[in-house]
């Protein structure tokens, strides 16, 4: 499962001014699943095992060199998800986001903020 | 009459023999099953199974087994089938949806251990601050407050911290970090109390604030249960 996964896209806008709070979107096709099925949705509701529990673990976004963000996350968050965040563009650094997933798993991306006008 | 009793005797015997030479090779075999996501799925591997090898399907169990895995119990004879080949034809089977089944194998690897990375930053950016403050146990009849405790326990803590306690509820493996064992205040004194009473109303990692559903008394038959919670045996 987990060679398929694409590694995640960011996306910046082109047009920055200095100081402006810009949005930046994480796009990461990561499956989440709890790992748990319905054994029998008859008699009464209970949950067992099905497969492997899958999910992002942390969500860690550098501007510069410095951390500036970390979000911890369960299995309780979509598959494929698309996080948004807002960043104070104080200075011309690359914006770099890295997830780990359950099995301790990294990827990253990242993208350079450059001032115009 | 002898003649029909000595008939009776020696097809018994018979039969007998037969029966235990067509037994006599067979085991039974228990695996534990990854895959099973729908009630049609655990049809399609039953009947898939028996179309392809030459074995015997006691039983397939999908609730309260030890594991939390679906276990499926298989009599065969090692002569014929092997448990490899056994293993392979499970790992062969796709269910209605197209998913592949898969006997599960080794410790559950719910949470690798942390990368370097992470570390840094858990270390950088801190975890949430405690605010304890001091609190006093308001409970006068502790043994109707444990029995509360105990029912209020069953129906809302126990499906991640477990029914007795130790942190493996079915629904914990789901989480970043395993639920704490709970018999860590078994008899604890007053002196735990701030902390208990913090962390229920207020919540940390995966568990929710409960301050936000249970009333204060609530939270101290909780507490007081919690104190009662003892190690067991052999764990």
């Amino acid at each position: 499962m987990a060679e398929k996964i694409r590694p995640p896209r960011l996306r910046i806008s082109r047009r920055i001014k200095k100081n402006q709070v810009i949005k930046v979107k994480v796009k990461f096709d990561h499956p989440s699943f709890t790992g748990l099925a319905m054994a029998d949705d008859k008699t009464e509701p209970v949950f067992n095992r099905a497969i492997p529990v899958t999910f992002i673990r942390n969500m860690l976004v550098y501007y510069g060199d410095e951390l500036v963000s970390r979000l911890s996350l369960s299995s309780g968050i979509a598959d494929e998800p698309l996080f948004t965040f807002k960043l104070k563009a104080t200075k011309e650094a690359p914006v770099k986001v890295v997830f780990v997933d359950n099995f301790g798993k990294r990827w990253e991306a990242s993208k350079e903020i450059k001032f115009k006008g | 009459m002898k003649k029909f009793s000595q008939i009776f005797v020696i097809s018994c015997f018979f039969s007998f023999l037969l029966l235990q030479t067509i037994l006599a090779g067979t085991v039974e075999q228990k695996f534990k099953i990854e895959g099973i996501i729908s009630i049609a799925s655990t049809k399609a591997l039953q009947s898939e199974l028996l179309k392809k090898l030459d074995i015997k399907i006691i039983d397939l169990k999908l609730k309260k087994t030890d594991s939390g895995w679906p276990v499926l119990r298989i009599e065969y004879d090692p002569e014929v089938v092997t448990k490899g080949k056994i293993e392979t034809v499970i790992g062969e089977i796709e269910d209605p949806a197209g998913h592949k089944y898969k006997v599960h194998k080794g410790p559950l690897i719910a949470n690798a251990n942390l990368i370097d990375e992470e570390n840094q930053a858990m270390t950088i950016l801190g975890d949430m601050t405690m605010d304890l403050k001091q609190v006093n146990n308001p409970t006068v009849d502790f043994d109707s407050s444990i029995q509360r405790g105990k029912d209020m326990f069953v129906k809302k803590c126990a499906k991640c911290h477990g029914l007795n306690g130790n942190g493996y509820g079915v629904v914990a493996h789901g989480f970043a970090t395993w639920p704490r064992q709970l018999w860590a205040w078994y008899k604890a004194d007053s002196a735990a109390d701030s902390y208990l009473y913090w962390i229920i109303e207020n919540g940390k990692s995966d568990m929710p604030p409960w301050g936000l559903v249970l009333s204060e008394n609530e939270r101290w038959d909780l507490i007081n249960y919690i104190k009662t919670i003892k190690k067991p045996e052999g764990n």
